[in-house]
């Protein structure tokens, strides 16, 4: 998953980068309002963190903009807590509203839900063959005994098994698993899909030639 | 409430009294009116009765001449003068004069005639009743002829108040006595009559005014109780309450206005205030997430000491932020409440410049930024510690929105017995649409936090300012730097 953070407070920017990358996400930063409704718009995240108050241009005009051309989830960030503004919020068209201070399990929780809920998916835990997969924990099973993954392997396992039963191409796991710090290497995907086969089973990730990668 | 301090009813009161007397003093006017036409009437009759009598008494010569009692003549007392004696008994009235002295008519007109002598001459068939009837009568006389004596069985004391009878008695010159009365009853009737007309009229009178007056009353304190109300309604929490000017015009208008500019004005000093408050709390917000942030993610995994030092420092920076904006409020809550009072020492304006200009000179330097400071020795009073915060903040400010390598000015001058401090910097500017609202609380140019600014600088600045009497002002353009200057009471 690759989150765009968008945080004008230069240590609570990395702060919360560093913790989204721990937590296995890609992420992205921006520190105004410009630079990150530029990348939102050019880029593909499953969801987007947005600060309200920004230089340059600020979170409200960044959220009408990007609606017009996208759905990405926004979940808003922001130190103002009146109800106006949180109605604000949520009917210019964020997803959810979270007020600082804020606790990191919690935002970690709501983003999850974002996740799940843009994917359509209703429930946190996935059974797929004999893997079971328990996105709110961020463990898996194989007939019920955990399997140890790496933080990328098992962001491939849960981008795959949201989007289970469609085909995910190359460039869309790239796009989703690696975030703007990465160094883009084609082989690095093929390392890591290998891996998971070889944890949780050679046809738990079956390969489209010629069009990518699925979860059945 | 208290019948006495009632407008409505003191109005009332008042309004009914001097009703009263105005009705009471009409009626009067009226009564006294018709009383004197009645009676000139009445007088009218008596007197020409007693020309008929004169007549009969002494009939005019045929062919005219002066008879005895047309005055004095031109050339002393005729031959004849004074003319014989009547009989007594003697006379008698001309039929054709009967009818003035009918005893059916009600004012029962009477005459009695007495000779020289005292003796009765004549009289009319009605005297006697008349006479002994005892009524009480005003005697009408003339003036240089005062009655005669009055036979005794005839007494008639003459009496001011309650006359039923008027009598006009005269002395001829030639010696008679001619008494013609009549009773009066009638005109008192016809009074009376009056007064009970104008009593019943006045009292209906009076009632319908004092109920207009109720009315009229009622209607010009409903503006008043108008005012009470809203003003209730506004105490009891509702700031946003105004007066309805619409129905309050005039002189209660001008009241009503400036209760709503109060009320006004008292509205948004609390929503100041408000305002205030939840802009601190905000502005408190982002530092302690970014401890927290931070803290939760340090303490998620193990960390080595390069991690945790990077951690602790994000969490001191931030706390340092919070600890400058908490002193900064409070700063701002101690001059809003005025508990300190201002300390009033001489001190060098000048001095405390240089000193101010010298401590921010390393922030200047880090951008290559000149500073030049025009600080001629100038005496005030005031707090110079806190005026050195001013200098300061607008030293600072000047530094952070200049470009790199621009300049800062500092000058003092003095005008007529104030100080006027300068501070003028190459800088952005200020956009005219921030202009006047820079010295509000929390008011940055640029709306994020980016820049570590709370936005309290200048309302400090302009609260400390204020506080010793002076004025602080801006002026600026968009890209063309700005000056702000300071007014100070010597």
């Amino acid at each position: 998953m690759r989150i765009l953070i968008v945080e004008d407070e230069p240590d609570l920017l990395s702060g919360l980068a560093q913790a989204l990358r721990e937590e296995g996400y890609a992420v992205d930063t921006a520190n105004d309002g410009e630079d990150g409704f530029y990348k939102a718009e050019n880029y593909e995240y499953d969801a987007i963190v947005l600060d309200v108050m920004l230089p340059k241009l600020d979170g409200w005009q960044i959220l009408g903009r990007l609606r017009k051309i996208k759905k990405t989830p926004v979940l808003m960030l922001t130190a103002r807590d009146q109800s106006r503004d949180r109605v604000r919020g949520l009917d210019t068209g964020a997803d959810d509203y979270v007020v600082k201070p804020f606790d990191l399990p919690e935002l970690f929780a709501r983003l999850r839900a974002l996740i799940r809920r843009s994917k359509n998916k209703g429930t946190n835990v996935f059974q797929i063959g004999e893997v079971k997969i328990d996105m709110a924990a961020r463990n898996v099973f194989l007939k019920g005994a955990p399997i140890e993954l790496t933080a990328r392997e098992y962001s491939l396992v849960e981008f795959l098994a949201l989007h289970c039963g469609e085909v995910v191409t190359r460039t869309q796991l790239y796009e989703h698993l690696f975030d703007e710090n990465d160094d883009t290497f084609s082989n690095l995907l093929d390392v890591h899909v290998s891996n998971v086969r070889k944890k949780l089973g050679a046809d738990f990730i079956v390969t489209r030639r010629g069009h990518g990668y699925s979860i059945e | 409430m208290n019948l006495f301090k009632s407008i409505k009813w003191r109005l009332q009161i008042w309004y009914g009294l001097i009703l009263m007397v105005v009705l009471v003093a009409l009626g009067y006017t009226a009564c006294a009116l018709q009383r004197n036409l009645l009676f000139n009437r009445v007088d009218g009759e008596l007197q020409r009765r007693f020309s008929v009598l004169a007549d009969a008494l002494h009939p005019h010569p045929p062919g005219g001449g002066r008879r005895p009692f047309d005055g004095p003549p031109p050339d002393g007392m005729p031959d004849d003068f004074p003319p014989p004696d009547h009989e007594p008994g003697g006379f008698e009235l001309p039929p054709q004069d009967e009818a003035l002295f009918d005893p059916n008519e009600p004012h029962h007109f009477y005459f009695v005639i007495l000779g020289r002598d005292g003796k009765e001459i004549g009289s009319s068939t009605n005297a006697d009743a008349a006479l002994n009837s005892k009524v009480s009568t005003e005697v009408l006389e003339q003036e240089n002829a005062p009655p005669r004596i009055i036979p005794d069985r005839r007494s008639m004391p003459p009496s001011f108040y309650s006359n039923q009878g008027r009598v006009l008695a005269r002395v001829l010159p030639s010696g008679e006595t001619v008494w013609v009365g009549c009773s009066i009853v009638p005109e008192l009737n016809a009074l009376q009559n009056t007064m009970f007309w104008l009593v019943g009229a006045g009292m209906i009178i009076l009632l319908f005014g004092l109920a207009g007056g109720w009315w009229i009353s009622s209607r010009a304190i409903r503006p008043v109780e108008n005012i009470s109300a809203t003003a209730v309604r506004i105490s009891a929490g509702d700031l946003s309450q105004r007066i309805n000017v619409a129905e309050t015009e005039s002189e209660l208008g001008r009241l009503a206005a400036v209760l709503n500019s109060t009320f006004a004005r008292l509205e948004s000093a609390f929503a100041q205030q408000k305002q205030f408050a939840s802009d601190a709390a905000h502005e408190l917000r982002t530092p302690v997430s970014v401890i927290l942030t931070q803290a939760q993610t340090a303490l998620a995994r193990e960390r080595d000491a390069k991690d945790y030092r990077q951690t602790v420092e994000a969490c001191q920076r931030a706390a340092q932020r919070m600890r400058k904006l908490i002193s900064a409020l409070l700063e701002l809550a101690r001059l809003d409440a005025g508990q300190e009072p201002l300390k009033r020492l001489s001190f060098d304006l000048g001095k405390t410049i240089t000193e101010c200009v010298e401590l921010v000179r390393p922030l200047a330097d880090e951008r290559g930024i000149r500073m030049s400071a025009d600080a001629a020795p100038l005496e005030i009073t005031g707090d110079a510690e806190k005026l050195s915060l001013v200098v300061t903040n607008l030293l600072t400010n000047a530094i952070e929105y200049n470009h790199d390598g621009g300049e800062v000015k500092v000058a003092t001058h003095r005008e007529d017995n104030m100080a006027v401090l300068t501070v003028s910097d190459t800088g952005r500017g200020i956009p005219p649409e921030d202009l006047p609202r820079v010295f509000e609380r929390f008011y940055r140019a640029d709306r994020s936090r980016s820049s570590g600014n709370a936005g309290l600088g200048l309302a400090i600045s302009k609260a400390i300012v204020s506080a010793h009497g002076g004025t602080i002002e801006v002026a600026s353009e968009e890209h063309a730097g700005a000056v702000f200057t300071v007014r100070l009471p010597v």
